[in-house]
């Protein structure tokens, strides 16, 4: 990206290493992975005593959803089956795949240029009213300064996507979402959603907030949070100058099978969007470890942005 | 180095000579292979990346990372049969293949938003024209679907692209010293085939189309390549575009600034150009 930030670069890749080496000390060696398709489920979904899918459990096998860019891609609808075979899931366009031509290790500025390049792949964007979309554009254009979080601020939902962290008890849920004070500087954010069948408060009573108010319910097998009452400070997905408005209102789906939890979101804004968007399902694979605990946030502290020289960016 | 007698030295060294010659011609001779110089062609430009950023044990391959650009130019473009002196502004996505074209004069727009996605293509009254009731209009443009397809094909990128969805139905050839991929397009464009040469570089510098019908035979020449970005990528843009049909000059453009970073650019087809589409195909 830019050598003036390599303060945060650098405590982003120490936090990096330092999750993945408790990640293969909890599995005993850290898998090796050739492609960011979505992980088949295996084992069975366990259930609740009211026969619910219980989704408590820890979500962090794959890694953070919001650094990694393999699960950046795949985030993005891109997805490399093989080491010949990738596809955008959203378009079904098959993409030219080619075997790596260097050994030698990218340095900074090459892998944040690709790192760029490589997370804005996808076809499955939102569509703006046509008013908007010099604004998206500039946004991400000049998303050194304009991103809410590369500022220390909570990523918000639904950027935060799957929770890392999930409790579950018989009326509500907890949700964790570790901040990174790394290459994404983000706080943490928590949630305690309702399951107890209660209404949504009007929007206009609720002060916007970076998780709103969001309550769940239960469609089948699959956990659905409604979610309302958002500050606009925030992006709606990880990457693209994805602003919205306060009178953003989502709909997330969780639904698990075996080992793994997909994910989505539908994204209403009738202020800014011209029809609803909704995102590439994402999978996080359960830490296998029964035991596993999240690992503490590192303090975000931004200390880059004055620095800045160029609009190369994340 | 171990000791070799006089004789026997010379020996070796004019059989090493020999070999070496017969290698050469040989390779001379042999044509080029096709999955190599696609491969170059597409490191030229920059379109083959990865990046390990954040990805643990995880090792991907590269992939073709171009999709969405946009490019500003100066010049001159033929409109109506006269080369105007304009500004022109493209907006290009390869997933889904769709272009936008505006042209402007001192700030003033000459003529509606060319656009085409898939096979749709329409001219809009203002961007996005169509979508909403009330703002600005979209009017079909069907006619043009083939033409403003060619256009974003016969781009470095799009050939690139092409070439490697072609299979094995693209060849490479050495002509004249320099390295020609040949292969036909698909889609809307079926019947059209390509013939793009390379520099020393693999950049390329030439693209000739033929096809039965006229407007689509066309040589367009690239030079001048660099990294034209506000946000800097490693893709390679082309300086300089010219592009002719025959005698005739269709655009002659130099290029101020390419942006490569997948930017937000989207292509939503109105409601009436799709109904249009639909009343065309019957």
């Amino acid at each position: 990206m830019r050598r003036a930030a390599s303060h945060r670069t650098v405590w982003g890749l120490a936090a990096i290493a330092l999750l993945t080496s408790t990640l293969a000390a909890q599995q005993g060696g850290p898998p090796r992975r050739t492609t960011n398709a979505p992980p088949a489920p295996s084992g069975q979904t366990p259930r609740t005593a009211d026969g619910r899918p219980d989704l408590t459990g820890v979500w962090n096998a794959l890694g953070d959803n919001l650094n990694g860019i393999p699960n950046q891609m795949a985030n993005n609808g891109v997805v490399i089956d093989s080491a010949t075979s990738a596809r955008d899931l959203h378009s079904g366009l098959r993409i030219p795949v080619f075997p790596r031509n260097t050994t030698r290790p990218h340095n900074n500025e090459q892998a944040e240029r690709a790192a760029s390049l490589l997370r804005r792949i996808g076809a499955n964007r939102p569509i703006y009213k046509p008013e908007y979309w010099q604004m998206v554009k500039d946004f991400d254009h000049n998303s050194n300064v304009e991103d809410p979080s590369n500022n220390c601020m909570p990523a918000g939902i639904p950027r935060g996507g799957i929770p890392s962290y999930i409790g579950q008890q018989k009326d509500h849920l907890i949700f964790i979402y570790p901040g990174q004070g790394g290459l994404i500087a983000t706080q943490t954010m928590y949630r305690m959603i309702p399951l107890d069948g209660r209404a949504h408060t009007p929007m206009q009573d609720l002060d916007g907030t970076y998780t709103g108010e969001g309550i769940g319910h239960w469609e089948g097998d699959t956990l659905v949070v409604d979610t309302w009452g958002f500050t606009p400070n925030t992006w709606f997905d990880q990457i693209g100058g994805y602003f919205h408005g306060e009178n953003m209102h989502t709909i997330e789906r969780f639904t698990r099978n075996g080992n793994t939890l997909t994910w989505t979101v539908t994204v209403h804004d009738p202020d800014y969007l011209f029809e609803p968007w909704t995102a590439t399902p994402r999978v996080a694979v359960l830490n296998p470890n029964p035991k596993a605990m999240l690992p503490e946030s590192l303090p975000c502290s931004e200390r880059d942005l004055d620095h800045l020289v160029t609009k190369e960016h994340h | 180095m171990p000791h070799v007698p006089g004789i026997a030295r010379a020996v070796v060294v004019v059989a090493v000579a020999g070999l070496a010659g017969v290698q050469t011609a040989t390779a001379q001779q042999k044509p080029p292979d096709r999955a190599t110089v696609l491969r170059t062609a597409a490191d030229a430009l920059g379109m083959v990346r990865w990046s390990d950023i954040g990805a643990g044990t995880t090792r991907l391959p590269g992939i073709d990372v171009v999709n969405t650009m946009e490019f500003w130019a100066n010049g001159t473009v033929d409109v109506g049969g006269k080369a105007v002196k304009t500004e022109y502004h493209a907006a290009i996505g390869y997933n889904p293949t769709a272009m936008r074209v505006e042209l402007t004069a001192g700030g003033k727009r000459q003529g509606p938003f060319q656009t085409v996605r898939d096979t749709f293509a329409w001219d809009e009254s203002e961007l996005g024209a169509g979508l909403a009731p009330g703002q600005g209009t979209a009017t079909p443009a069907m006619g043009a679907v083939r033409e403003r397809l060619l256009h974003l094909w016969t781009l470095p990128y799009g050939v690139v692209k092409a070439a490697l969805a072609a299979g094995d139905k693209t060849t490479v050839a050495v002509e004249g010293g320099a390295t020609v991929i040949t292969f036909p397009l698909t889609g809307a464009l079926a019947g059209v085939t390509v013939k793009a040469t390379l520099d020393s570089n693999s950049l390329i510098t030439r693209v000739e189309t033929r096809a039965d019908e006229a407007g689509l035979t066309t040589v367009t020449e690239y030079s001048n390549y660099a990294d034209r970005a506000e946000v800097l990528t490693d893709i390679k843009s082309p300086g300089r575009i010219v592009r002719k049909q025959g005698t005739r000059t269709l655009m002659d453009i130099e290029v101020k600034m390419w942006e490569t970073n997948n930017l937000y650019l989207v292509f939503p087809v109105p409601p009436n150009v799709k109904a249009a589409a639909v009343a065309n195909s019957r």
